[in-house]
């Protein structure tokens, strides 16, 4: 019987020969991620020194701080954690990271997306780096364990196997395909264990839309997602790794808790309805409702593909006067390249508003939404108040879909615009 | 090196029937940046049951259903569920994300399939972890929960993650 790329991955970093799903292993993480957030990385600090008496991080460079959250600060107290952060990575040598963009993201270009390696990070979302192949966890705040020490206790995860097949239609984005999965195989249907994508349709995926996949995979229940890394996404990672290791596949014949085939040929634009994540619904079935704010963004959408999908549909046309459509690109270097692209240029003369990178519009800090008001979005989650009022409304779409929303105020089909 | 942990003897003070349970509903989404946690308890429960704080007992517990704690799960509602006494929840399966969280607060969780339909709100129960079983003594019956993971063992035993990681680290 072979091993899952997970099996191999934490075989290496517990320094035993194999392990199989089900051992408890002590496992010693290639890197420790995580952003300053109050509450979180301001308290570990003060936790590692008052009570764990570490005032150093043994191997500064196994370390990664990202500042993403609170961009610009916007008060005194928000530059003050981040002066804190700024402190402590100079203190430890921690590499720092900020005002890049968003961590995740980051962390895939600035080469902690390394394929063979095991991260861990307090927050679920680094699963995207499983697009190249790294086993990225989210624990939460026992990241505490991997800052006051090497290894971390922890569970083999056994792995939900996802093969995916056929040609996504036009309109239709690797969002769509995502919330599809929850839609398909349930919110708990992967619960404590990793989703690893595979099957034909991967190749035809772009490395952009596995990161939204994989970015999302905690609505599935798993601890995370990954893919056996192959060519585009390969040359992606290797040529800015920050570590050689040899990238691992799966075994053919690896043992999975389940195998689900899923066909993409007739998947249509979905939504999903609000107050959670696991509503996936038709989107034509909501055609019509009233819609006052768009966000395009976060760190599962606000790539290219995303901005272009936008661009596609807004180009020649104009947001609905008092609409507010929020543009975030995902990163620096993905605003870059599409301001180069034309894209920022297309949607700002459509009307919408474009910020710099940033958390803010997704975890509910910039969250200006009134009691009855409702959004189309493609951030993170659609829990209630997560962008303003507890009684305002958040529906999950595509970037394509969060275009057509905006011009027409209404939820749109995107399809008629391209 | 570290004591048993204790078995949890109380009443079911409550039985969330909704699977995917959201957690942040027990004090209302408006309020999840209180940080307060008698503010907290006195807001717990008040659209389930507005008189709960007076029915329930230190020592109880609560029950769920399939994937609790799913969304987007702060800390805040169970902060206040313990500060009114409850000493654990039990549930058919939890989500990942809501379990480690609990876990790491030395909050006791039980996974039980089966619970659902085998135990009654106000039921008189016990969880015993030496034995592995979740017993209805209202009923006369018991039903068996899975096991932690040694780590979540240890961690609830020393009374949450730091705990546990001063402990581990000395050991």
């Amino acid at each position: 019987m072979g091993y899952t790329i997970t099996e191999k991955i934490l075989a290496r970093v517990a320094g035993l020969p194999s392990v199989k799903a089900g051992d408890e292993i002590m496992a010693k993480p290639d890197y420790v991620i995580a952003y300053d957030f109050p509450g979180y990385t301001d308290v570990y600090f003060k936790q590692m020194k008052e009570e764990f008496g570490i005032e150093r991080v043994a191997e500064p460079d196994r370390y990664a701080i990202f500042i993403d959250h609170m961009i610009p600060a916007a008060s005194p107290k928000e530059e003050e954690l981040h002066i804190g952060t700024r402190k402590w990575c100079a203190e430890n040598n921690v590499p720092l990271f900020e005002r890049k963009g968003i961590g995740h993201q980051v962390a895939c270009e600035v080469g902690y997306a390394t394929p063979g390696a095991f991260v861990v990070h307090f927050d679920g979302h680094v699963s995207q780096l499983g697009t190249f192949g790294t086993l990225a966890m989210g624990i939460r705040r026992n990241i505490l364990e991997a800052f006051v020490r090497e290894r971390i206790s922890m569970k083999v995860p056994h792995t939900v196997r996802v093969n995916l097949r056929g040609a996504l239609q036009k309109g239709v984005m690797a969002r769509d395909v995502f919330h599809q999965l929850v839609r398909v195989m349930g919110p708990s249907s992967c619960r404590f264990q990793v989703l690893e994508i595979g099957g034909p349709a991967v190749s035809t995926l772009s490395t952009e839309g596995l990161q939204t996949i994989t970015g999302l995979a905690m609505f599935t229940g798993a601890v995370t997602a990954i893919v056996n890394p192959e060519s585009e996404r390969l040359q992606y990672a290797l040529s800015r790794a920050r570590k050689k290791l040899e990238p691992v596949v799966s075994d053919p014949d690896a043992s999975y808790a389940a195998v689900h085939d899923i066909d993409l040929t007739n998947l249509e634009p979905v939504i999903v309805i609000p107050p959670t994540p696991s509503n996936t619904r038709n989107l034509t079935d909501y055609l019509g409702i009233e819609i006052h704010a768009g966000y395009l963004g976060s760190c599962a959408s606000g790539r290219i593909e995303d901005m272009r999908a936008a661009a596609n549909v807004l180009r020649g046309r104009q947001v609905k006067p008092g609409f507010a459509l929020n543009v975030v690109p995902t990163s620096n270097e993905l605003m870059a390249a599409a301001a180069k692209e034309g894209l920022i240029g297309a949607l700002v003369e459509a009307g919408a508003f474009i910020s710099s990178p940033s958390c803010d519009y997704c975890f509910g800090r910039i969250a200006t939404m009134t009691a009855n008001q409702r959004a189309v979005s493609t951030g993170t989650l659609n829990v209630k108040g997560r962008m303003g009022s507890p009684d305002s409304e958040i529906y999950l779409c595509n970037a394509a879909a969060v275009a057509a929303a905006a011009i027409e105020g209404k939820i749109a089909d995107p399809r008629r615009y391209l | 090196m570290s004591n048993a942990l204790p078995n949890l003897n109380g009443r079911v003070a409550f039985v969330f029937e909704e699977r995917d349970f959201d957690v942040d509903q027990i004090i209302g989404v408006k309020n999840i940046k209180i940080q307060d946690v008698a503010e907290l308890a006195a807001l717990a429960m008040q659209s389930y049951d507005p008189e709960f704080q007076k029915k329930v007992c230190p020592g109880d517990v609560v029950v769920g259903a399939d994937n609790f704690g799913y969304g987007h799960p702060h800390y805040p509602p169970m902060r206040a569920m313990r500060h009114l006494g409850i000493a654990g929840v039990i549930a058919e399966s939890f989500s990942p994300g809501y379990w480690r969280g609990e876990i790491s607060m030395g909050f006791p969780q039980v996974s039980c399939p089966g619970i659902l339909g085998f135990v009654q709100r106000w039921d008189d129960i016990e969880v015993d972890w030496a034995a592995g079983v979740v017993r209805n003594l209202t009923q006369s019956k018991e039903i068996a929960f899975e096991p932690l993971s040694r780590a979540d063992r240890q961690m609830l035993e020393a009374g949450g993650l730091v705990p546990y990681l001063k402990q581990s680290s000395v050991a």
